[in-house]
């Protein structure tokens, strides 16, 4: 072969590649064209503490380093909590939620979209506590003042108290629900999240753009 | 393989066969990257990347093309470093010296991808999105994040920026461990070839820049996390596994990505051969001819030669061979002119010897039955069409396991039995298996390079070519050349009585002198 077609040859086969190589770089994928919506579930809390709580004595404290004497003590498991989905009126989907870790007592995450055919629907996310209330919750309220709580360590019941009530509020109540009626439009993500400051379940705004 | 090779070589002649080239075209597409690269990054901002990427893209002037440019780039980057692997792993260059850059290639190759990833994710289009909760996906599974990761792109609140500058930090920082493990990648190679010759580098960049004017990359919508996308344009070479990901569990996909690089790691240690012999054999020096010249050690491609003290009393070094580096290319015998090393059966002195037994062609010229014939040397890796080509046209062909590996005494003895001219057929430079064959062999016959051929032999009766799959014209036209060339010489001097025997030392490689 001269070398004159050789170069028209080599010229088309540059080119032939070059359009290969910009058809690879991005060709449309179809991706979720079903045109379905999406609800999806994200949120990051901690789970409750369920804990039988006791008030120790004057003698166990005082047999305790000073910094060292918390009056309450309290033992117990995190909580598991049942979540059930349902659009209108249909279970679509339900599961048990723990926390991390492998003693399940870090902050428990979820994230999870579910298909939903676009239109009005009634949604409820329902997430309850399974295990039940402790018989006895009295001692964790106890405020009783020793001799021990003088000092720098004085008003450490009212502290102790105070600790415990706002790992409580912070933590998944016992029953959250969101009862509402949405309307799904093609490919929009409705988003359901924990609200700890109201201690609620609620549909999010969407973000700011960037 | 041969095929693709012959069609390229068709094109674009064996000189410029962008095929025989693979790894330097990798290194060039990093070049355009970090240029390109340098410039987008003055005009990227953690705290709106898809409007700041948008801008470019929409830029008329430089930052259109020039971030077309740095996709395509990174695109070829990928096809030329994978189609590297795959050519080295074809011709068996994996195993024994070359282990270190086979692995080494294999982690280049992936730092390559994870680059172009958070490249993409950069973007914050959708496909960038998409990449990015499928990567956060995948790290969820393992046990390093107190917070899954997917959550940062749940859309409960814009994507921090944190994330972007980590992103951005890992764009910048992974192309310098790029460079890191390049270096290490050719660490074994004495002499290290790191670019294409200049009119493929120029040519390959210009087709490029014309592809990124007249076709810019495509950039998706902005991502938003509240919205699912019915289509994003995905990079085929970069991402062809997304699809595939996205459907399996993550713990799946990390048990495949496992038992894949652990398959291809151990890659060498399957492609090496079980026992050294034949073309495998490595190299051995026989001390009592070893002068101590170090030239073999200057001609090793794979830095498998040492010089070392001796434990005689001769005052010089001796050349030492690393079996574990040794690959056997043969070179460092047509480098020793005393015959000292090379490989078992392919070593000067077993070259020499099978030309001794070989009386043909002095008996042909002194019974008169007939011309006697040019003698074509070629390279194992010849085409058989070629040789084929080659004999039909009377040439008496002889084979070497590579050219560097012809010891130059076996085409001075060749001439002096009466062969009116030798020319040695090697492989396109580019696509040596033994590297720098046909460039040693041209030194040693043309520059004097130790071990060189003899003055005494006429350069005119003596050629050096190339015998390239797809070029069978330009070897047949090479060939008739060289004929036509000798037809114009005084007929040659034949000395059937030249000892070969008695011109080399006689001392078989291995027996004991004592």
């Amino acid at each position: 072969m001269t070398s004159a077609p050789r170069m028209v040859l080599a010229v088309i086969g540059t080119t032939l590649m070059l359009m290969l190589v910009a058809a690879a770089s991005g060709p449309a994928w179809r991706y979720h064209g079903d045109a379905q919506a999406r609800l999806r579930l994200s949120w990051g809390a901690r789970p409750e503490r369920i804990e039988v709580c006791r008030t120790l004595s004057e003698a166990e404290l005082a047999d305790r380093p000073e910094h060292m004497r918390q009056r309450v003590e309290c033992e117990g498991t995190t909580a598991s909590y049942a979540l059930e989905i349902q659009v209108d009126g249909r279970v679509i989907d339900s599961r048990v939620l723990r926390g991390g870790g492998l003693r399940h007592d870090r902050p428990m995450y979820l994230l999870d979209d579910l298909v939903i055919v676009p239109g009005e629907h009634h949604l409820v996310v329902a997430l309850t506590r399974r295990e039940d209330e402790p018989v006895d919750q009295m001692a964790a309220h106890d405020t009783t003042q020793t001799v021990a709580d003088t000092g720098i360590f004085a008003g450490r019941a009212e502290r102790e108290l105070e600790e415990r009530d706002r790992r409580k509020r912070a933590a998944i109540p016992a029953r959250l629900r969101l009862d509402t009626t949405l309307v799904f439009q093609e490919h929009e993500v409705k988003l359901v999240t924990f609200d700890a400051e109201r201690q609620i379940l609620q549909l999010h705004r969407p973000p700011i753009e960037r | 393989m041969r095929a693709l090779d012959a069609g390229f070589t068709r094109l674009y002649g064996w000189r410029h066969n962008p095929l025989h080239q693979p790894g330097t075209m990798a290194v060039t597409m990093l070049l355009v990257l970090l240029a390109t690269g340098l410039y987008l990054v003055f005009f990227y901002r953690v705290g709106a990347p898809a409007s700041s990427v948008a801008a470019l893209a929409h830029d008329p002037w430089l930052g259109r093309w020039l971030r077309s440019l740095h996709r395509y780039a990174s695109d070829l980057f990928v096809i030329a470093a994978v189609f590297h692997a795959v050519r080295m792993f074809a011709q068996r260059r994996t195993w024994g010296a070359r282990r270190l850059a086979w692995v080494s290639g294999l982690f280049l190759v992936g730092i390559g991808l994870m680059t172009a990833w958070t490249g993409f994710v950069m973007a914050w289009d959708t496909f960038g999105a998409r990449l990015a909760v499928e990567g956060a996906r995948m790290l969820d599974v393992l046990p390093f994040f107190s917070e899954p990761l997917s959550r940062i792109f749940s859309g409960e609140g814009p994507v921090q920026n944190a994330f972007f500058f980590v992103n951005l930090f890992l764009h910048i920082a992974l192309p310098l461990g790029l460079g890191a493990g390049l270096w290490l990648h050719v660490s074994r190679l004495a002499r290290p070839v790191l670019l294409p010759p200049r009119p493929v580098v120029w040519t390959t960049i210009g087709a490029l820049i014309a592809l990124a004017v007249v076709i810019p990359a495509p950039l998706g919508p902005a991502a938003d996390p509240l919205r699912v996308a019915a289509s994003t344009p995905i990079n085929v070479v970069t991402s062809w596994w997304l699809p595939f990901t996205e459907a399996l569990p993550a713990g799946v996909v990390w048990l495949v990505v496992l038992l894949t690089g652990t398959v291809l790691v151990l890659v060498p240690r399957f492609t090496r051969p079980k026992e050294r012999v034949g073309m495998d054999a490595p190299s051995v020096v026989d001390p009592r001819l070893c002068t101590g010249c170090n030239q073999c050690p200057q001609d090793c491609p794979w830095d498998a030669i040492t010089m070392v003290e001796r434990d005689d009393d001769r005052p010089t070094l001796v050349a030492l061979v690393d079996p574990e580096r040794c690959v056997s290319c043969g070179i460092c015998a047509g480098s020793c002119a005393p015959m000292g090393v090379g490989p078992t059966g392919r070593s000067g002195r077993d070259q020499l010897a099978t030309l001794r037994e070989d009386g043909t062609l002095v008996a042909r010229a002194l019974d008169g039955s007939g011309s006697v014939p040019v003698v074509a040397i070629c390279c194992a890796q010849a085409p058989a069409t070629h040789r084929a080509a080659l004999e039909a046209r009377g040439a008496r062909i002889r084979q070497v396991s590579c050219v560097g590996n012809l010891h130059s005494s076996v085409v001075e003895f060749t001439i002096r039995r009466g062969a009116p001219g030798v020319i040695v057929f090697g492989c396109p430079p580019r696509d040596c298996i033994g590297r720098e064959g046909p460039k040693w062999l041209d030194e040693r016959f043309f520059n004097d390079r130790e071990a060189e051929l003899q003055p005494r032999v006429e350069r005119a009766r003596v050629r050096t070519a190339t015998a390239a799959p797809g070029d069978l014209a330009g070897t047949v036209r090479a060939f008739d050349d060289f004929v036509a060339s000798l037809a114009r010489l005084e007929p040659p001097r034949i000395e059937p009585d030249v000892d070969i025997t008695l011109i080399c030392d006689p001392v078989p490689m291995g027996a004991d002198d004592e």
